[in-house]
């Protein structure tokens, strides 16, 4: 038995367990392997640095809180990303609902109410949080990323950027295996689409 | 094949599906042009999303999130870690601890052998002791008797045995402990004034 634990080397699963045994470095490598993908998931999906990290962490507060609950005949990734997906769907379905309408209130019955009820979303000023956002979310292609619906943008970056299978993603997002495939082929279709016009 | 691909067809290249279908669809991209620049398009989106960074959280990311996890440390564990982070990290360092624990081992192990096969010695041995202790400190309680209370007073307390012995040096210490707190007092008093 090694005197120091090399937690690095060891898979997710003996890491897991360890974690369940009380040992608090168990706990932090599993949040030092996975807090860069896990992050960016949810930041490609919510938009929006400092909401990303809450939502990151109330992912990782969920999983390691509730460690006895985890199988290890599964992956644990595949756990964790389910947790992120329904935290971030979760908060995408709130602010759906608490959403202004920039053209103005959906009741309004004239022009004028309209107009009253709409707000300008022009901002002359950039922070510097939305600096980095620009920076690191501006590309074309995280600006195509960013028009697809919430279902698709979830199983293409887990498909391509996070090199999930196809059968990984159906469980983790608890879809069936032709909805993946569905969902994978018309995002890439519509990023094709959309890569196309904004080259133009 | 007479026909161009479908969509779900470049998907099916795209994934590297193999099988009996996917023979005709290669043999037609070969052949085609349009086919093979929209495979090869497909191709290049593929490459640019899988090679996407993957963003860092803020540095803080972890304490913040371990200052609100539950981490319960059973004592076997918690004890097993402290050990861990007393050992020497080197290969060198542990090697010498083990051997030190190691030579310790033995020589503790030797003595108590030898304890073992003389133990009527060191029985012996130890009663010898403690009996020398309680004549020296009879002595000694006997002249402290002496020098405060007189020869009468002494001579009482040996007559009275061990148990005379011991009130009398509860007397002694009581006696002692009065007259440092009167001297205590007597300094303390020019202060006040």
């Amino acid at each position: 038995m090694p005197l120091s634990l090399d937690l690095a080397n060891l898979p997710d699963a003996d890491v897991a367990a360890l974690a369940r045994q009380g040992r608090e470095s168990a706990y932090r490598e599993l949040v030092r392997r996975y807090e860069r993908p896990v992050f960016s998931l949810i930041y490609r999906m919510v938009h929006d640095r400092e909401t990303a990290e809450d939502l990151a962490q109330d992912t990782f507060i969920k999983v390691l809180n509730h460690i006895d609950r985890y199988l290890p005949e599964f992956k644990f990734s595949s756990w964790l990303f389910k947790i992120a997906n329904n935290v971030t769907i979760d908060f995408l379905r709130k602010r759906q609902l608490k959403t202004v309408s920039i053209e103005g209130s959906p009741h309004a019955a004239t022009r004028a109410d309209a107009e009253a009820t709409s707000f300008d979303v022009r901002s002359t000023n950039e922070s510097p949080l939305e600096e980095i956002e620009s920076r690191e979310l501006g590309s074309a292609i995280e600006q195509a990323i960013a028009g697809l619906r919430p279902e698709y943008r979830a199983c293409i970056l887990l498909r391509h950027v996070e090199g999930r299978s196809y059968e990984e993603i159906a469980a983790t997002l608890d879809l069936p295996l032709g909805t993946v495939k569905t969902y994978i082929h018309r995002a890439r279709h519509a990023l094709r689409d959309a890569l196309a016009h904004l080259r133009e | 094949m007479d026909r161009h691909l479908l969509p779900e067809e470049i998907d099916q290249l795209l994934d590297g599906e193999v099988g009996f279908g996917t023979a005709p669809l290669k043999a037609h991209v070969r052949a085609c042009p349009g086919c093979s620049a929209e495979l090869e398009s497909a191709r290049a989106l593929v490459r640019e999303l899988e090679h996407l960074p993957h963003f860092a959280p803020s540095l803080e990311f972890t304490n913040q999130v371990m200052a609100q996890v539950h981490v319960f440390v059973p004592w076997h564990v918690a004890l097993l870690d402290m050990v861990r982070g007393w050992a020497p990290q080197s290969r060198a360092g542990r090697t010498v601890a083990w051997a030190w624990a190691g030579t310790m081992a033995i020589v503790f192990s030797a003595a108590a052998v030898f304890a073992l096969t003389r133990l009527d010695t060191i029985v012996f041995a130890v009663g010898l002791g403690l009996e020398r202790l309680r004549a020296t400190g009879v002595g000694v309680l006997s002249d402290a008797t002496t020098m405060l209370f007189g020869d009468t007073a002494a001579h009482v307390v040996s007559q009275a045995g061990t148990i005379g012995a011991a009130l009398a040096l509860l007397v002694l210490l009581v006696a002692t402990a009065l007259a440092a707190r009167g001297l205590h007092a007597v300094a303390a008093l020019p202060r006040r004034r």
